[in-house]
């Protein structure tokens, strides 16, 4: 990547006002010098527009018998000049905003290739050797153990917010992203790198950014070891209006050392229980609609009880009712529309191919792990001929 | 007069008639009188107008906070959660919505399509336009009177489409019906095709007017009056219709495409059916972005007026202003790109940035000429002219702001946050809707006959002029730190700039009420307004005020320019009450 030439080393008072932090990436600083530049040129401009503009509203102001003076009603080599510094000026901006747009959009050759999966309302990123996190964050849970530490006990009040996956990259990495929705058009924008770039389906779209070097005030908490740990966070928001939780569909990138994150990524790659991947893989992904707890959400919740639940019938919208099995399990991961309970509306997109054998299984188990009954218990002749069997080959 | 009909006589405004009110109903529902229809179409767009702000205030409502689910312990000890923030909850069963975020999502949802397929398209041209493009042309009416009738009730049919969907509920899907969301959100309902065959009809009706007046312009201009003699009014005018006769058949064929995928489940932009939904997206901006300069060239021609009369000059670049209106209007249909950079190729992308770049220099060039126009005038600052500085205010930045979303580089980051939000405000609401109530103001006496109370309109525009800032202003820090658009929830660091937004909507609302009473006082009580009371030299002011049915009493004769300020007595006037300059310019 080349060397910025537009971003100073140290921000401005009135950068800081704009963009409140610097960012995150050197082709980030750059785009923010080019606003700047265009900015302050803006501001010039502008001032003298006005400033002629209220100068002469003062000057000239209506006095009772004071005709207008005469005056030239157009003047050729004015209008030529006014015409062609604006376009010049403009040819400027946008040969640098090329240029920068390249350097957000290019990845280098050994850049590491992150894939990005997109559905109603969560994020998946999955890591070069097939991992995917499974950590998740509060909202503000770094604030909340600030206080707890500060000795405040009683009565305490804890801002709970809604938890969201972090994903890991190393620092001073170059990534690139291969993006995909499964179901609408959705916007995978780090504000930090200051690049965003729209998920759709059945397309791949990516661009590409290098990690920055950590600081020494740069840590976080590690919720997995709840040990603090050098790394820096950054939030990733979904920019393209997808509906109802569009506000929520939100992720961290978490930026730490290579060792952290190589040791991570070998952790998630290995295979576990089932329920732990169960668990995770419902942290992650089915949260956002789905509840373990019994809270009423978008879709029916996953703890067992008042019609709810593993092994409890599921009374269904037209009219007939289905047991939830582990086949009913896997046909509304996969075919989520096939049957609808009955005071939802269809809004799951199918996890056709984007979960595996394994992971498939594992969410079953969770579920299951969650009930106080099993229906599969005590079967011998199992009708799994009804599953698809094209879907989640293990890859 | 030629030709009178039995009911009017010369001499007669255009307002009197029958006695009896339902004889005056009938009057109305009827008249092929440009001037009727034209204030019928300000009724009914000031009516979406009035809808449109009511849902941006819920907006602003909810934005207020961000939604915060906290855990405590109640009284009794045990750990409770509960969320705050939820401020439209409320409204979850009334609207038959799942939960509060799709009720904030369906509001402003109303807002976006209200405003801009009912309030905004329509405003200036459909009601000033209709009204005064006759009379300064010199004409007795545009030159089809029964299809500019048609084209209003169309419009009415059209908006009660919208009101309907809103009834039954409302739409999620965003004014832009991005697919595939907006053809597989709320499936089983009818709501969503309803609100696109509103949009579809008002489509029909913004033909029929651009073409009325295309003709109106080419055919029915007095004697002596050449093309560049027209008022720039005229031209701004000429120019947006052009552009809604070629552009809105787009529109109207992409929202049927919609409606047939999601009734018949045609696959044309539901990827799952194998279609595009990008695709979508290039047909939707295709009309679109012109229709941004729909929106934007009549306010210009507005401020032309407005800025001319008012401090006594000849419009500075006069072929400048009216080339680079129908320049915009040319290039306008090349840069519909821009507002999907973020889901095209990358040649596609650096191509558009390019032409979007090129359409700014026309619209620099009438600043620059407006503002050249002030030099040494005689400046009355009233409430046109100050709408008018404040549209120069605004407009500026509108469009100096644009500068970084059309920059590739700088736009990646800006694209569907609040900066976006901010600036299509600074140029649709500080721009259109400024000049609108400029040239409401302006053209109040004229059309009502009553003149309005200086101070109340003085008072409504500074405080439009301070909520109006403060409301959006803000919202350019928002985007810039990372506060993405259509948010119902957002953290907590944006709430402090949200709620100066918010107040800042609350004193933008106090301005419009005390313009609202203003008007509504000058038609109970105001002073009879003069023939002309600005000393104006367009064919408007020639004629009474409110003009008699027929405008003219004798069909005008055009024999100065719409400017001539130095060589010209307005028409009504003393010379000792507008005394011309010494030495007048050869020009």
């Amino acid at each position: 990547m080349s060397t910025p030439t537009l971003a100073s080393a140290n921000m401005s008072f009135f950068q800081k006002i704009i963009f409140g932090d610097h960012a995150g990436s050197e082709a980030g600083a750059w785009s923010d010098g080019l606003f700047m530049m265009i900015t302050w040129f803006s501001i010039v401009c502008f001032v003298i527009l006005m400033g002629l503009m209220v100068f002469w509203v003062i000057k000239y102001r209506r006095r009772p018998g004071v005709p207008a003076q005469p005056s030239p009603n157009h003047n050729i080599h004015l209008e030529i000049l006014w015409t062609v510094v604006p376009s010049a000026s403009m040819l400027v901006m946008f040969v640098l905003g090329v240029r920068g747009y390249a350097m957000k959009m290019v990845a280098p050759d050994a850049a590491m290739e992150l894939k990005v999966d997109a559905w109603k309302w969560a994020w998946k990123v999955t890591y070069p050797n097939g991992a995917i996190s499974p950590e998740v964050k509060f909202l503000s849970f770094k604030n909340n153990m600030a206080a707890l530490e500060a000795g405040s006990t009683e009565p305490w009040m804890e801002t709970k917010g809604l938890e969201y996956p972090v994903f890991y990259v190393p620092e001073n990495t170059a990534v690139s992203l291969r993006m995909n929705s499964q179901d609408v058009i959705h916007s995978f924008w780090i504000p930090e790198f200051r690049t965003k770039m729209d998920v759709i389906p059945n397309r791949y779209t990516g661009y590409a950014f290098h990690t920055p070097k950590l600081r020494d005030s740069d840590m976080v908490l590690d919720t997995s070891s709840m040990m603090q740990i050098p790394g820096r966070d950054m939030w990733i928001f979904c920019a393209e209006y997808c509906g109802d939780e569009h506000s929520r569909m939100a992720a961290t990138l978490r930026i730490v050392p290579q060792k952290t994150y190589d040791a991570k990524i070998k952790e998630w790659g290995t295979p576990k229980d089932p329920i732990v991947l169960g668990k995770s893989l419902f942290n992650t992904m089915c949260k956002i609609c789905h509840s373990a707890d019994g809270t009423p959400s978008t879709g029916p919740t996953w703890a067992s009880g008042n019609g709810f639940g593993f092994g409890y019938e599921a009374a269904l919208a037209n009219g007939s009712s289905a047991m939830r099995d582990d086949n009913y399990i896997r046909e509304s991961i996969l075919d989520p529309n096939a049957k609808i309970v009955t005071g939802y509306v269809p809004s799951m997109p199918s996890f056709q191919g984007q979960l595996n054998e394994d992971e498939i299984h594992g969410l079953i188990m969770y579920m299951q792990s969650l009930s106080d009954r099993n229906p599969n218990a005590g079967q011998t002749g199992k009708e799994n001929q009804q599953a698809d069997d094209s879907a989640g080959s293990d890859g | 007069m030629a030709s009178s009909d039995h009911t009017h006589h010369d001499g007669e405004s255009y307002f009197d008639g029958p006695p009896g009110i339902l004889a005056k109903v009938w009057q109305w529902m009827s008249t092929v009188d440009h001037k009727k229809i034209g204030v019928m179409y300000l009724v009914a767009v000031l009516f979406m107008f009035f809808l449109g702000g009511v849902s941006a205030l819920a907006v602003r409502y909810e934005l207020l906070d961000p939604v915060r689910t906290v855990e405590t312990i109640n009284e009794a000890g045990e750990i409770i959660q509960y969320t705050s923030g939820q401020r439209l909850a409320g409204l979850t069963n009334i609207m038959g919505a799942q939960n509060a975020n799709e009720v904030y999502n369906r509001i402003f949802t109303l807002h976006g399509a209200i405003m801009v397929f009912m309030f905004i398209i329509p405003s200036i041209p459909a009601s000033l336009g209709n009204f005064f493009l006759p009379i300064m042309l010199g004409a007795k009416d545009v030159a089809f009177p029964r299809l500019n009738l048609l084209s209003w009730y169309i419009y009415v049919i059209g908006c009660l489409f919208g009101v309907f969907s809103i009834l039954l509920g409302g739409v999620d899907t965003g004014w832009t019906f991005y697919t595939p969301y907006s053809t597989t959100t709320d499936a089983d309902h009818w709501r969503v095709i309803l609100m696109i065959l509103a949009a579809f009809i008002l489509g029909f009706s913004s033909i029929l007017t651009g073409m009325n007046f295309v003709v109106t312009v080419h055919k029915l201009r007095a004697p002596g009056m050449g093309w560049f003699d027209m008022p720039l009014f005229i031209w701004g005018i000429y120019a947006t219709a052009v552009i809604q006769v070629l552009a809105t058949p787009v529109i109207g064929i992409t929202l049927l495409l919609l409606v047939f995928e999601r009734v018949m489940n045609i696959g044309i932009f539901d990827p799952s059916m194998g279609g595009d939904p990008v695709l979508y997206q290039h047909f939707f901006w295709f009309y679109s972005h012109p229709v941004v300069y729909v929106m934007i060239l009549p306010g210009m021609g507005i401020i032309s007026e407005i800025i001319a009369v008012h401090s006594r000059k000849h419009i500075f670049g006069y072929r400048a202003i009216a080339f680079s209106s129908l320049g915009i209007a040319g290039v306008s249909f090349l840069v519909w790109g821009h507002h999907i950079f973020t889901a095209m190729g990358e040649l596609a992308a650096v191509l558009f940035s390019g032409l979007t770049f090129l359409v700014a220099i026309p619209t620099a060039i009438k600043v620059f000429n407006w503002i050249a126009t002030l030099y040494k005038g005689s400046i009355a600052l009233n409430t046109p002219m100050l709408y008018a500085l404040i549209f120069l205010f605004t407009f500026s930045i509108g469009g100096l702001t644009g500068l970084p979303l059309a920059t590739l580089a700088t736009d990646l980051h800006l694209h569907d946050t609040y900066y976006v939000v901010a600036h299509f405000h600074y140029t649709m609401m500080g721009g259109t809707v400024m000049a609108f109530m400029g040239g409401l103001h302006h053209w109040w006496p004229k059309m009502f006959g009553k003149m309005y109370s200086e101070k109340g309109a003085m008072t409504g525009t500074i405080l439009v002029f301070i909520g109006f800032n403060l409301t959006f202003f803000t919202q350019f820090f928002l985007g810039t730190q990372g506060m993405p658009r259509r948010y119902a929830n957002y953290v907590d660091e944006f709430q402090t700039l949200h709620i100066i937004s918010s107040a800042g909507s609350l004193v933008l609302l106090l301005g419009f009420l005390v313009h609202l009473g203003t008007f509504i006082v000058s038609l109970i009580a105001g002073d009879k307004a003069p023939p002309n009371p600005w000393g104006g030299l367009t064919l408007e002011w020639e004629t009474e005020s409110p003009p008699i049915e027929h405008n003219f009493h004798h069909e005008p004769v055009v024999t100065h320019g719409p400017y001539d300020y130095e060589t010209t007595v307005p028409p009504h006037w003393d010379p000792k009450d507008f005394p011309l300059p010494k030495n007048p310019s050869s020009h």
